[in-house]
């Protein structure tokens, strides 16, 4: 059984668009800027002079505790470890890039660039986790805008942080319900298709409906195959007998078939 | 022997060497798209990662849907008079699944890595389900076709044994064609937030078996007629007829359920308020479906020549159509991104399709494949002419 151990909270309000997480992620898993597994989603300035507002907020895989990804892989390169975390096998991946429609958060990218290219997603730095610490993006966060943890406190300091401060966050614990529930939350000064991130809209994964109709389909095809063979051998003894009746009649008669 | 090949190459039909040209540049291109990486060949991003090429492929599939369809309808439906289309038929579904695998194999980032599908599985992956049953089908399709090379060479106890093992083979075919037909429908389900409500449905799976049947009849309706023009030879109009009786009853079927889905799921209204996307649903519901259904209803219709081309055509364009809008029309731009082409993913689209006529010119030259056919008055001429010592002249 699957635990989903951990948990990111990030807080918009205290992004200050540092990009720190950007190197971090960089240099943690050396890769070059423009292929990090976190980037920023922002508003982009809003208001009127001179009340303007600008608010961003890192974004990575989110985890989900269904990932759309996982059952979309066709070879398996992603999978769901025993502690939730959505690891990605790139010895298996075949760059087929089925994850990347198939995730509702955009998250997947791909290594346009490269001969024998892959995917980039993020693996919740799980040298570091099993080292004992912390994802190098929630390490380094200086304004601690990413805070990283076990899944069921950071959802609860989510809330808690919008009950202390109801005037400062939208009254949504973005990630919670998502695709079915994910392990980042997030909460925000500002409604999140604001921030740029996907209205998914959907509160179970597409995964689950995809799991039905592919599971389904040994039975399908046993029924096709075990039903084509009854019409087959249906019309053969028909024609048989047919025969057999005209035969019976015994009347030479001529049937002039011809092309 | 050098006088011999070019002996050989000037006996090929004319068109053949603008095919054999277009599949050399188009395998070019796709060859450089290896080297350089697919950022700087394709214009697919991050936002739009699937582009003409997977458009290309599910097209392609549903119009070589005409091989299991007519299998199933020759062998287990027992309709024998249809056994004459079998051959160019198998031959040309073989071919599009062939140029399939090709495209895929140039969209993968890890080309080098395709086989992987064959020893890493995925249950729950629908492209999974996709690649193992087109996997398998091609070889079925191979074996189906193979009678006519092995009757080429004269080898009657291996026909006979192959001829004995093709009513469970046309069987386990039908199978897995049901099957990866309907996958392909399925490969849409886990993008749900993607596809336009119109087009998604947990039905896609049973819309997409049920549009490549009359799909790859129009195909051999479409091919019967042209392969008059390019090889002389064709099918009776009882049998194109006899196809065309069965289009409606399907395309009929098809219409219902789609509507009915819409009805069902309450999402009959977006049929006219979803501005471009009612208007690319309802064409290609009306060019593909009703008009061709109206059309091979009529009985002149279908026993017209001019007739049964116009309606297949209809069919046909529907089901590009409708594999376009699921693949990419119908995907939601993000971000205001809106995907087309490169230059380089047509050229190798152009090169791979001209490739496939190439092959299938090549073959129908030099094996028994039109045997059943019936050669056209055209062909008779040609025939008469190559007689003579002149160089063989075709209808291009």
């Amino acid at each position: 059984m699957t635990e989903h151990k951990y948990g990111f909270l990030i807080d918009a309000s205290c992004c200050i668009d540092c990009r720190a997480c950007l190197v971090a992620c960089s240099v943690e898993n050396n890769v070059p800027m423009k292929n990090t597994r976190i980037w920023i989603h922002d508003t982009g300035v809003m208001g009127e002079y001179p009340n303007l507002s600008r608010y961003s907020a890192p974004f990575h895989c989110m985890h989900c505790v269904d990932p759309s990804c996982v059952s979309a892989c066709t070879v398996g390169a992603l999978q769901q470890s025993r502690e939730g975390i959505v690891i990605y096998d790139q010895d298996r991946c075949i760059g087929c890039r089925y994850c990347m429609y198939a995730c509702p958060f955009e998250v997947p990218n791909f290594e346009w660039q490269e001969r024998l290219a892959l995917i980039i997603k993020c693996d919740l730095c799980t040298a570091r986790l099993d080292e004992g610490g912390q994802p190098a993006c929630a390490a380094t966060c200086p304004t601690r805008a990413i805070q990283f943890g076990r899944r069921d406190e950071m959802l609860n300091l989510a809330y808690k942080r919008i009950q202390e401060n109801p005037q400062r966050y939208v009254a949504h614990v973005y990630g919670e319900h998502e695709n079915g529930g994910t392990s980042t939350f997030y909460i925000s000064p500002v409604p999140f298709e604001q921030l740029g991130f996907p209205v998914t809209g959907q509160t179970e994964s597409p995964a689950h409906f995809n799991r039905l109709v592919t599971h389904g389909t040994p039975t399908v095809a046993a029924g096709v195959a075990i039903g084509m063979a009854g019409i087959y051998l249906a019309i053969k003894r028909q024609a048989a007998d047919n025969a057999a009746a005209a035969a019976e009649h015994a009347r030479p008669e001529h049937k002039a078939e011809e092309e | 022997m050098l006088v011999k090949i070019i002996r050989e190459i000037r006996g090929l039909p004319r068109f053949s060497y603008l095919l054999a040209l277009l599949t050399i540049f188009g395998l070019g291109a796709g060859f450089y798209r290896l080297y350089a990486g697919l950022g700087d060949t394709t214009n697919m991003s991050k936002v739009f990662p699937w582009g003409v090429w997977i458009s290309f492929d599910l097209t392609t599939v549903a119009l070589s849907g005409g091989a299991f369809t007519l299998a199933a309808l020759v062998y287990i439906f027992h309709m024998h008079d249809l056994h004459p289309a079998t051959r160019p038929t198998v031959l040309f579904g073989l071919l599009g699944y062939a140029s399939v695998l090709v495209i895929l194999f140039f969209d993968l980032g890890r080309w080098d890595r395709f086989w992987h599908f064959l020893v890493y599985p995925n249950i729950n992956s629908a492209l999974f389900e996709v690649s193992w049953c087109i996997a398998i089908y091609s070889t079925i399709l191979v074996y189906e076709f193979s009678p006519v090379i092995v009757e080429r060479f004269g080898n009657n106890k291996l026909l006979d044994f192959i001829k004995k093992l093709t009513v469970p083979m046309v069987i386990a075919g039908v199978t897995l064609s049901s099957m990866h037909q309907s996958s392909l429908g399925t490969l849409f389900i886990v993008m749900s937030p993607r596809l336009h409500p119109l087009w998604y449905s947990l039905l896609l799976p049973v819309f997409f078996l049920l549009s490549s049947i009359p799909a790859g009849i129009s195909l051999i309706i479409i091919g019967s007629i042209v392969s008059d023009y390019l090889f002389g030879h064709s099918l009776s109009q009882r049998v194109i007829e006899k196809l065309g009786w069965l289009a409606p009853w399907v395309l009929g079927f098809y219409l219902a359920l789609k509507l009915g889905e819409l009805l069902v799921t309450e999402e009959l209204e977006l049929l006219f308020h979803s501005g471009i996307y009612s208007v690319l649903f309802l064409a290609e519901l009306v060019i593909g479906v009703v008009i061709p259904m109206i059309l091979f209803s009529i009985k002149k219709v279908r026993w017209s020549r001019t007739g049964s081309l116009v309606a297949a055509l209809f069919v046909a364009a529907g089901i590009v159509f409708n594999r376009f809008n699921a693949t990419w029309f119908a995907i939601k731009p993000l971000n205001g991104v809106i995907y087309t082409p490169s230059w380089l993913e047509l050229a190798l689209l152009v090169g791979v399709a001209s490739g496939v006529l190439l092959v299938f010119t090549l073959i129908s030259h030099y094996f028994p494949v039109f045997v059943e056919t019936m050669p056209t008055k055209k062909h008779l001429q040609t025939e008469a002419a190559s007689l003579e010592p002149a160089p063989t002249p075709t209808g291009d």
